[in-house]
């Protein structure tokens, strides 16, 4: 591969067991590995229909002609490919890591998360894509299929650098004409701007099927500071005096809430949303959201 | 035993405590930039609180004990009253130290010679000579006053002074039988060169000074060395024979004045500055007539009288130096006669019994010489210095794995 690997081997090992899959039926066309609302030739029983002129034969139903005396048709679900959006936000605050791991910031975490849901989509045969928005704009690589186009999305990733405040909301209009209806998106963001959120809502409310994972570092988790800091917002460029230890009990009250109000909105909106910390191990937030050994995934509480 | 400063004003350097402490505060003021995305849920009310706080106190309490172990050694740190309770044996060079080792039981005791700098009695016998009683009057001023003393002593000292040593502590004297080979008097210094002034109508008297003078260097020269290679010693060497207008050198010690007439201004001052003269039967001199006889015949008849003219002596002759009026200048025994006359008398004697110059209490007590603690404060900074330098390293080494 000529882009650096993202994936570490310990989490390329644990992807094996892992199925992307939607909720909802799929409509592309084509053949692939999730169910569709296509009618087709399949082994899910999908209906009967009576016949009419034109159908093949041997798709009739002797069996039921036999003790009905009427043709009928027997019609499968046809399995259809899937196409997964990875829709990465790459605005300033998500170039934040922690102190004390400094070569993983949140963008790192997305770009690896991303990898490896390629891997996943490639595996499968499902169509993949990126929609990646950064101060500048939207990088966008379009969906396609197969390791070249796997290659092409790993070398956007590697060139995708965090910078700059949420886009205008026209700029974003491409990911309207690209991501079709149906189409399984998963949001990686810390869900910080309003802008990604409110993007998301709308994404979901015209029947995509998105799923959102909030990055978090540990800091925000866990606020270690002790003493004075000057802390700074490197996308607002906000700042702020406080202590570390003063500000602590305050600061993780008022952010819970503020996580548990998201999630909240993403669950009204029909969104799966699970949350991940940069210290964890990165294939668990794709577990969460793909159980494994399930083609037909049970609405996940958030 | 306490601990004493001889430069207290070195303690100003304590000062300098204060540079680590403020190396340590930690820098709460100083507010350190942390991006942090996640602002807008972040409380702005707080102020940072401010409080003395310090980081790393084992290192600082390294560093702190490193520069007060420095200020105290600049302030030259001394103990006082450090010296133990061990005895001390001094062995006087002559006394026989297997001798005196198994007369003294006591395990602890520490031994050395009575002799300049006390050394140690395993170094070789040391061969500087001091009188005893200055020996002792130092070591009861350089001791504490508590370290008992033992001092072995031959029965016979060459090296008496004119009084029993009195000291401020009482000696465990002991008087053992001398080795014979140390039992010899010193010998006498060597006879300085004897200068001649004489008139002309003194050459006559001149062959028998010269002989007397190179008798004395024969008596002088070594006793190992057998007269057959020795070579007569040369006149010039013994005597320096000149008319009296030459004047004398100024480092002449003896001087024989053979002129009739008054002496010279410069040769009175030369004696009065503690020259010995021989002088002329017919030289006049004022003082004459307090003059005692130092040499007679044995009729009782006065041949040399003497008498003392500022510091030092005139020898005055009481008759001409030939052998018709002075047999005795014949006699084999008139080198040594001579050398007598010439030789300070007034030098007491130095040998004494042992027993009789043994030290007296009640002398007077100085200050005890402190014991300087420079060494073990240098050994202490040295060792905190390496330890600071240690653990400061591992913090670093902590802080970037």
């Amino acid at each position: 591969m000529a882009a650096p690997d993202f994936i570490p081997p310990a989490v390329r090992a644990r992807l094996k067991d892992l199925r992307l899959g939607a909720r909802r039926a799929a409509g592309s066309q084509g053949f692939g590995l999730h169910h569709s609302r296509s009618r087709g030739a399949g082994l899910e029983f999908a209906q009967y229909r009576a016949y009419e002129p034109g159908d093949e034969l041997r798709q009739i139903d002797w069996k039921l002609y036999a003790r009905s005396d009427k043709f009928f048709v027997r019609e499968a679900e046809r399995d259809s490919p899937l196409t997964a959006w990875l829709l990465i936000d790459a605005t300033a605050s998500m170039a934040q890591g922690d102190t004390a791991r400094p070569g993983m910031s949140r963008l790192d975490a997305a770009k690896t998360l991303s990898a490896c849901v390629i891997e996943l989509a490639l595996r499968q045969g499902d169509r993949f894509g990126i929609a990646a928005v950064a101060g500048d704009g939207l990088h966008l690589v379009p969906a396609g299929i197969g390791p070249r186009h796997r290659d092409r999305c790993l070398l956007e990733l590697y060139k995708l650098r965090a910078q700059g405040a949420w886009p205008m909301q026209i700029a974003l209009r491409p990911i309207w004409e690209r991501i079709g209806a149906g189409a399984l998106v998963l949001a990686l963001s810390d869900f910080f701007d309003e802008g990604c959120v409110a993007l998301v809502e709308s994404l979901a409310a015209a029947r995509r099927e998105v799923s959102s994972i909030q990055l978090l570092t540990v800091e925000e988790r866990d606020f270690p500071f002790r003493g004075g800091h000057r802390f700074f917002d490197s996308e607002t460029g906000d700042e702020l005096l406080s202590d570390g230890a003063a500000a602590r009990d305050d600061f993780l009250q008022r952010f819970a809430a503020a996580r548990a109000v998201l999630a909240s909105r993403l669950a009204s909106a029909g969104i799966r949303h699970v949350e991940h910390v940069l210290d964890q191990p990165l294939d668990a937030p794709l577990r969460r959201l793909f159980p494994a050994r399930s083609g037909r995934i049970a609405p996940e509480s958030a | 035993m306490s601990l004493g400063l001889l430069l207290p004003a070195g303690l100003a350097a304590l000062a300098a405590l204060l540079l680590p402490l403020l190396i340590h505060l930690s820098r709460q003021s100083e507010q350190r930039r942390t991006e942090f995305a996640a602002l807008r849920w972040l409380s702005a009310s707080l102020r940072p609180r401010q409080k003395l706080k310090f980081e790393e106190l084992f290192l600082l309490l390294l560093r702190l004990l490193l520069l007060a172990a420095l200020a105290l050694l600049l302030a030259r740190p001394v103990l006082l009253g450090a010296a133990g309770d061990a005895r001390w044996v001094l062995v006087t060079p002559g006394v026989d130290v297997t001798a005196a080792r198994t007369a003294i039981k006591q395990a602890d005791a520490e031994w050395h010679w009575l002799a300049p700098g006390f050394p140690g009695v395993e170094t070789p016998v040391p061969t500087a000579v001091q009188p005893i009683g200055s020996l002792l009057r130092e070591l009861d001023a350089t001791l504490p006053a508590k370290t008992p003393v033992t001092v072995f002593v031959p029965d016979v000292i060459d090296r008496a002074d004119g009084e029993r040593p009195r000291l401020a502590r009482s000696l465990d004297w002991r008087v053992m039988a001398a080795s014979a080979s140390t039992a010899k008097a010193a010998s006498p210094s060597p006879a300085p060169v004897l200068v001649i002034r004489n008139a002309d109508s003194r050459e006559p008297y001149l062959p028998y000074l010269r002989a007397a003078a190179a008798a004395w260097r024969v008596m002088d020269a070594p006793s190992t060395q057998s007269p057959a290679n020795t070579a007569p010693p040369s006149p010039e060497k013994t005597v320096d024979v000149a008319p009296t207008a030459q004047p004398i050198a100024a480092n002449t010690r003896w001087l024989a004045w053979l002129a009739p007439g008054p002496l010279p201004s410069s040769i009175r001052e030369w004696i009065e500055r503690g020259g010995i003269a021989l002088l002329d039967a017919e030289v006049e001199l004022p003082e004459a007539a307090q003059a005692v006889a130092l040499w007679r015949n044995t009729d009782g008849d006065e041949l040399v009288r003497g008498v003392a003219i500022g510091r030092g002596r005139a020898l005055l002759l009481t008759r001409p130096l030939t052998p018709g009026a002075l047999p005795e200048l014949l006699d084999g025994d008139f080198p040594r006669q001579l050398r007598r006359l010439f030789k300070d008398e007034s030098t007491p004697p130095q040998r004494a019994l042992a027993s009789a110059i043994k030290p007296i209490p009640g002398g007077p007590s100085f200050p005890e010489t402190p014991r300087p603690l420079q060494s073990w404060f240098l050994v202490a900074v040295a060792l905190l210095f390496a330890l600071e330098r240690w653990f400061a390293s591992a913090a670093r080494r902590r802080q970037t794995p």
